[in-house]
């Protein structure tokens, strides 16, 4: 788990802030306007983290780690005892400049846009046009000519060239693109991104829009360089800023399309303009903080010797302790020079600037019998560098040999390095265990506590039943009459229900069009139960501004373009009746307001739940919320609810309760479970306690110029990472599997689906029973194609899911379409031979044009256009089902 | 563990307040109270004095790598977890000098630490270890095993297999094997001569069959290697030690050939005194009780293997032959041979690892068919002179005893309501009557699940747990797929937690008195302890 890692931050004093990457709104529902939706944001906070590298308790001579440590002020090292050396990251933002030009090229024929950019840095030209004639916003791919060398096409909108520089001495990276003013193209658009950082810098939230229709002549200007920014565009002026990265340097007001003052003019000829913007671009800079105790032997007192390389005016904060309880303690006199009393209960020392190189430093002499030296880091005014957003602690008693957090830290990080991905979820615990044990834990606390190393035990033992699973070759006779006669309770926990479920999406974007969608579900519900499926998943319920449930207003009134309240319940019940339990679909990141506040902005609500603007979020500008900062990303149509208030939390889940109780949903399809902490789902999830639930965690794989990379571990670990705080009460859909899916299916990649372990590469692969698979819903699919899986390739996918462990779901228009038959096949094939959550895959084929497994030695697949066969050994196979590029055999 | 026993005695009034505390609400409290003032009596006074300090030292150790129950809520709730579970690794883990399943093994070894588990049991195979030839011995798989547990934080329990197994395949050394080609009977025998090769007979152990050695020397060699070879460990992580006794490491005769099955009557069972030496043996006897005609021979009456007992009538209720003179000639010759072999063998055990701080253990079978009837056919077929007349495990007990060592019963997971009724089976009678012989003796109880599984399993053994049929131990047989199947782990999960549940509820007590019972509770633990295992 990445959390294992010990991030500190260095906070704000008054608002705490979370490290965590901000990545920008995903697609579905968000009212941007051009298709590159997923542009992660920098974010304007800086932060440091750091990992304290490696402890050394006892020091000989010799250390050639690194040459701070060299530079401390003893003469001999023999008697330090205590010796360390952080490795502390920070984010300093660097300024510069970059402009757009737009102006005739050397012919004097063709026009030529130069963007050019002076920070250092990967810089890359993420564009696409739009014709004439398009009514959307979408981008379209320029034409070919219009390309410069170099570039990649990005799907099929997009094109990114990277800038250079045209010589070694300039300061600017450029790119040049030329075109033919007499072409079809009426605007270029773009956005810079930096490879190095992953940032995307926009003009204010939206793309770079260059005009170029008004100029042209024989084409009147009918399109004209108007806010092609869609029916939203009113809500979106009130926060496009948010997502604002760089600032216009001239006052451009409501057009966020750069054009030249004089647009009227009807020439053939294009107007130039140079317009230059200053960027700030967030640069990591790494520094050290090394802190060495020593014994004089002369006085017999201890110094510690504390030294950094970051730059400019460094206060330590510090005392010293007694004992293991820490308490802050002013240790007496003499202090280093530069020091001061802070309040009585600290003292604040600013580190001397050394001789040698630029690093500053710091003696402090204290008497022997202090337990601990406390201190944390100032750097300025509101900018702290703690541990863990606790204290430095570094132990002064000699025989102690790991007192202390700073110990433990430290075994785990070496722990770390050595092994596994499963043992850095057991340090965590156990750092979390001993920590929790120091400090005479609250019985609440042990209860996490115990929660969590049950979900840690539960993960361990699914993976070693995997490996003994897939070592037995023949199943012993005895174990057979075991199995049998002894029944297993099933377990039903609400991250997996019974580890058996087979789940269907019961709608589309359009499904609110009838205005009776549960009337026509209801119709609908035995034919879907026939088909094998135990959990069916039901579009948001709530009043919303938006027809499709997503931007709920009123979360009491449940009379929505889907039907009313009785209607629902009539659903429920005729779902239940047929055997099948119902998800609702929540919205809990966000909701709508009712009335403006005094400034005329949309936050106060109203309904049962009439909160005001402390439940909403205090960091998105635009609704001016005075709640806490949000614990996750921003969903910036709408305020973004602060999950961290107390009332919020209540009440919501006593909304969830009423669900429950009075529409008889079974459990949750959470929707953009990015936006708040996994940690609060966990609450909601154990006062409502759900059959079954599953979030929406979605943001982008990992690409390296536009070509997927194979290895999206860190985009599967997000998302195990979001379950890990919800504890495991949550399974999540599977986005790293489509994704690999759409690669391996529409390129003929079929390698892409094993990782290097030889195990599936999506979420799947690592936590499968909190794996929710799919390969299609509302957002991807549907009328809104913002992802859509690889068209006729659509039952590779489902021999895929639907044969493999995790919990697969089965997109509503794919039930309901030719592959009807073929999906009933592929469920009942499943659940023939009992395949469930936690089954075994063995990957048998992972090659250019086949990918073949065999799950739990009972069934046998393979898709893609190559040849496999099961092998003819002890086991006997018989072809189930066959389907285009698949099939699926099992044991007879 | 004697160690303990004394400690706690001394200071027996500072926790019987402790204990006395919870009594109110919780049924075992007394139990632990008995324990403790019955303990000294039954274990020999030597090792205490002998091994005290390195004992403390160790017990502090073990205290403080236990990292969930100290999580759960600080140090007092182990006072009432008092039997210790372990978990049986499986049969093949380690095969030609390797570990197999590392992976498997190394995450199941943190799941079980994390659950809070006292340790694992490990078998360890004369016939992996002893493969080759005589005297050669490969611990190397082992020691890597040895080294992950001590890694893991969790304690080792031996088991000392001198016997085959059949599922996985794991025979006797090869050299051994080929000595019982040509003299099959160094094995035990039916009626109709047909040799058991998954053990040697009884009948040779002073006698020299194997390359001019006898078993017991053999036997000897094989301890005193292991010991020089997991001296690192023994005291520390190895606590207890399981001596191979027989058949399926039993303390008994091979009378149950084949799988059993748990949904066909079993049959009595066959004597197994048919092999040349046992026959020498039952002759020499005969001859000294003056009665040399009963000593050409097993019982002519007695059924054959898998025939029911009423097929003949050795068993009869009413009128059997095991009710004549002869019969008690030969069952007291048949059970008594039995008893000699198991005391030579643990007393052997006895005095290789006396210098060493660790139980010796051996394991007696729950032979539980037929114990309905009034002859208990199956009890006596295995050696075990148990009728309804007469309590034949008072000796038994009384042998484990003698040799300071603990008693190990499979079969915890059995309870007489799923027995098929035409076996007349009484699982939890038998464990009853085998755990006041050893109440009696001061054998401690280490208790385990049978291989072929019971319905209701978990819920038996925890009845069990919380009984006088068990004190010390509880190894869980035994860790595998099964064991980690998701039809079977979260069960198991709960199982355990349950065991631990009242130590969420001593969360209430003052934390001053807490902490000083925190030294006192890891005796209290170490008098206790599960074993799971199916071998």
């Amino acid at each position: 788990m990445a959390a294992v890692t010990i991030d500190s931050v260095l906070q704000n004093p008054t608002l705490l802030f979370r490290p965590k990457a901000k990545v920008m709104l995903k697609p579905p529902r968000s009212l941007d306007c051009s298709r590159n939706r997923k542009l992660p944001l920098s974010r304007g906070s800086c932060f440091c983290s750091f990992n304290p590298r490696r402890t050394i308790h006892v020091v000989r001579a010799s250390s050639s780690e690194t040459a701070l440590i060299g530079n401390f002020d003893t003469s001999s090292s023999d008697d330090i005892f205590y010796k360390d050396i952080f490795p502390v990251k920070r984010i300093e933002k660097v300024e510069g400049k970059f402009f757009i030009r737009l102006d005739r090229s050397k012919d004097q024929h063709d026009w030529q846009l130069t963007v050019g950019c002076s920070l250092p840095g990967k810089w890359i030209l993420h564009w696409g046009v739009s014709y004439l004639g398009d009514s959307g916003s979408e981008w379209d791919q320029p034409p070919k000519g219009m390309r410069p060398p170099g570039s990649i096409p990005i799907k099929d909108y997009a094109i990114e060239t990277p800038l250079k520089k045209l010589s070694e001495g300039d300061i600017f990276h450029e790119v040049k693109i030329d075109f033919n003013p007499s072409s079809e193209i009426a605007a270029i658009h773009f956005v810079l991104k930096d490879e190095e950082t992953g940032a995307w810098y926009q003009h204010r939230g939206m793309d770079f829009k260059v005009p170029l229709v008004d100029y042209l002549e024989d084409d009147g200007n009918t399109v004209g360089a108007k806010r092609g920014f869609g029916v939203w565009s009113g809500a979106l002026q009130q926060f496009s800023n948010v997502l604002l990265k760089s600032e216009a340097s001239h006052a451009d007001s409501q057009n966020n399309s750069i054009e030249s003052k004089d647009s009227k003019n009807k020439n053939r000829c294009l107007e130039g303009f140079y317009e230059e913007q200053s960027i700030v671009k967030e640069v990591s800079v790494g520094n050290l903080v090394s802190v060495a105790v020593r014994k004089s032997p002369e006085t017999g007192k201890v110094i510690v010797c504390l030294e950094t390389d970051i730059p400019g005016d460094v206060v330590v904060h510090w005392g010293v302790c007694r004992d293991d309880a820490k308490i802050w303690e002013i240790p007496s006199a003499p202090y280093p020079p530069e020091t001061t009393v802070f309040k009585n209960k600290a003292l604040r020392t600013l580190l001397q600037p050394k001789a040698t190189g630029n690093r500053s430093g710091a003696l402090f002499t204290l008497d022997e019998e202090h337990f601990g030296f406390l201190f944390v880091l100032k750097l300025d005014d509101n900018t702290w560098l703690k541990f863990k957003e606790n204290d430095f602690y570094v132990p002064l008693l000699g025989t102690s040999s790991v007192p202390g957090q700073y110990g433990q830290s430290d075994i785990t990080t070496e722990e770390i390095s050595s092994k596994s991905y499963t043992d850095g979820i057991i340090n965590e615990i156990r750092n979390l265990v001993s920590g929790l044990s120091s400090e005479k834990s609250q019985k609440t606390k042990t209860k996490e506590v115990q929660e969590s190393i049950l979900q840690e035990i539960e993960q361990l033992a699914a993976e070693a039943y995997s490996i003994f699973r897939s070592s037995i070759t023949t199943v012993p006779e005895e174990v057979v009459s075991e199995t049998e006669t002894t029944k297993p309770a099933v377990k039903i926990s609400s991250g997996t229900g019974t580890g058996f479920e087979i789940l269907c999406q019961g709608f589309n974007w359009e499904s609110h069009k009838s205005g009776r969608w549960y009337m026509e579900l209801k119709e609908k519900a035995s034919e879907i139960s026939s088909l094998g499926f135990t959990v069916i998943w039901l579009p948001p319920p709530t009043e919303s501004v938006s027809p499709e449930g997503y931007m709920p207003k009123d979360l009491y009134n449940l009379n929505s373009r889907y039907g009313t309240i009785a209607e629902l319940k009539e659903l429920v019940k005729s779902l239940h009746e047929v055997g099948m339990k119902v998800l609702g679909d929540v919205v809990l990141n966000h909701r709508c307001a009712h009335f403006k506040n005094q400034n005329g902005v949309w936050n106060i609500f109203g309904g049962r739940l009439n909160w005001d603007d402390r439940a909403v979020v205090a960091d998105d500008p635009h609704f001016q919320g005075r709640g806490n900062k949000s614990s996750g990303d921003n969903f910036h149509a709408a305020p973004n609810i602060d999950h961290s208030q107390e009332f919020v939390r209540k009440d919501l889940k006593e909304w969830l309760g009423w669900l429950r109780e009075e529409i008889g949903y079974d459990g949750w399809r959470l929707d953009f479970v990015r936006g708040f902490w996994g940690g609060y789902v966990k609450d909601y999830l154990e006062a409502s306690e759900p059959y079954f639930a599953v979030g929406e965690y979605w943001d982008s794989l990992s690409y390296t110029y536009g070509e997927m990379d194979h290895n999206q571990d860190s985009h599967r670990q997000r998302i195990v990472d979001w379950i890990n705080a919800t504890n495991g009460t949550a399974g999540a859909f599977d986005v790293t599997t489509k994704g690999i899916l759409h690669s391996a299916l529409e390129r003929c990649e079929y390698w892409r689906l094993s990782d290097k372990k030889g195990k599936p590469p999506g979420v799947v692969g690592w936590w499968p029973s909190r794996a929710v698979t799919f390969i299609e819903n509302h957002d991807t699919g549907s009328t809104q194609g913002h992802w859509r899986f690889p068209g006729g390739k659509e039952m590779q996918g489902y021999a895929y899911i639907l044969t493999h462990p995790g919990t697969p779901a089965v997109f509503y228009d794919h039930i309901f379409s030719h592959h009807r038959s073929e999906i009933a096949n592929l469920i009942s094939v499943r659940n023939r031979n009992g395949i469930h959550c936690r089954s075994l895959v063995k990957i048998v084929k992972a090659e250019r044009d086949v990918y073949a497994a065999i799950i739990d030695e009972k069934v046998a697949m393979k898709i893609g256009p190559g040849y496999y066969e099961p092998p003819s050994g002890s086991q006997r196979w018989s072809l189930a089902l066959e389907g285009r590029d698949y099939k699926v055999w099992e044991t007879s | 563990m004697e160690v303990s026993a004394i400690r706690s005695c001394s200071q027996a009034t500072n926790l019987k307040t402790e204990l006395g505390f919870k009594d109110s609400r919780f049924s075992f409290g007394k139990f632990n109270e008995k324990l403790f003032f019955r303990k000294p009596n039954s274990v020999s006074f030597q090792s205490p004095l002998r091994r005290g300090k390195s004992w403390l030292r160790i017990t502090a150790q073990a205290a403080q790598s236990d990292p969930l129950p100290k999580s759960k809520s600080s140090t007092k709730s182990k006072t009432l977890n008092r039997v210790r579970l372990f978990a049986g690794l499986p049969l093949d883990v380690v095969s030609g000098g390797t570990v197999n399943q590392f992976r498997a093994i190394s995450a199941g070894l943190k799941a079980l630490k994390l659950l809070g588990l006292e340790g694992v049991e490990l078998p360890i195979w004369w016939g992996v270890v002893e493969h080759e030839s005589m005297g050669k011995y490969d611990w190397s798989g082992y020691l890597t095993i040895a080294e992950m547990v001590r890694k893991a934080g969790l304690k080792l329990h031996v088991t000392l297999c001198f016997h085959a197994s059949s599922q996985p395949k794991i025979p006797l050394p090869e050299w051994v094997l080929d000595i019982g080609k040509t003299k099959s009977n160094i094995f035990f025998k039916d009626q109709a001569g047909k040799p058991y090769r998954g053990c040697l007979s009884l009948a040779v152990d002073e006698l020299a069959v194997l390359n001019g050695k006898t078993p017991m020397q053999v036997y000897q060699d094989f301890c005193e290697s292991f010991k020089s070879a997991f001296s690192a460990f023994i005291g520390s992580t190895i606590m207890g030690i399981t001596m191979g006794l027989g058949p399926d490491g039993e303390l008994r005769y091979p009378s149950h050939r084949g799988f059993a099955k748990s949904d066909t009557v079993p049959g009595a069972g066959e004597f197994q005194c048919y092999d040349k030496n046992m026959l020498h043996l039952l002759k020499q006897h005969a001859e000294a009780c003056g009665k040399p005609k009963w000593g050409l021979g097993g019982p002519h009456d007695a059924p054959a293997n898998s025939e029911l007992p009423t097929a003949n009538t050795f068993f009869k209720d009413h009128g059997g032959s095991w009710e004549s003179p002869y019969g008690d000639f030969f069952l007291s010759w048949y059970s008594s041979q039995l008893i000699a072999h198991g005391d030579r063998l643990l007393s052997l055990a006895s005095s290789v690892f006396s210098d060493s701080a660790v139980n010796i253990f051996g394991k007696v079978p729950l032979m539980h068919s037929w114990h309905g009837t009034r002859s208990h056919p199956s009890e006596l077929t295995a050696g075990f002179y148990n009728t309804a007349t007469r309590k034949g495990y008072e000796e038994v007990a009384e042998m484990f005893a003698r040799n300071s060592c603990k008693i190990i019963l499979p079969g915890m997971d059995q309870s007489d309501k799923y027995q098929l009724k035409e076996s007349l089976s009484s699982p939890e009678s038998l464990l009853a009557e085998i755990g006041t012989a050893c109440n009696k003796h001061g054998v401690g109880i280490s208790g385990q699940n049978s291989t072929i599984g019971a319905p209701d399993g978990l819920k038996q053994i925890k009845k069990n747990m919380l009984s006088e049929n068990l004190n010390d131990s509880f190894i869980f047989q035994r860790i595998g797929a099964q064991f980690f199947a998701p039809e079977h782990f979260p069960l198991f999960i709960e199982f355990v937690r349950k065991l631990n549940q009242p130590e969420l509820h001593s969360g209430n007590l003052p934390t001053k008195e807490g902490t000083t019972t925190a030294t006192d509770s890891v005796h209290t633990r170490s008098n206790l302890s599960i074993h799971m295992q199916s071998a």
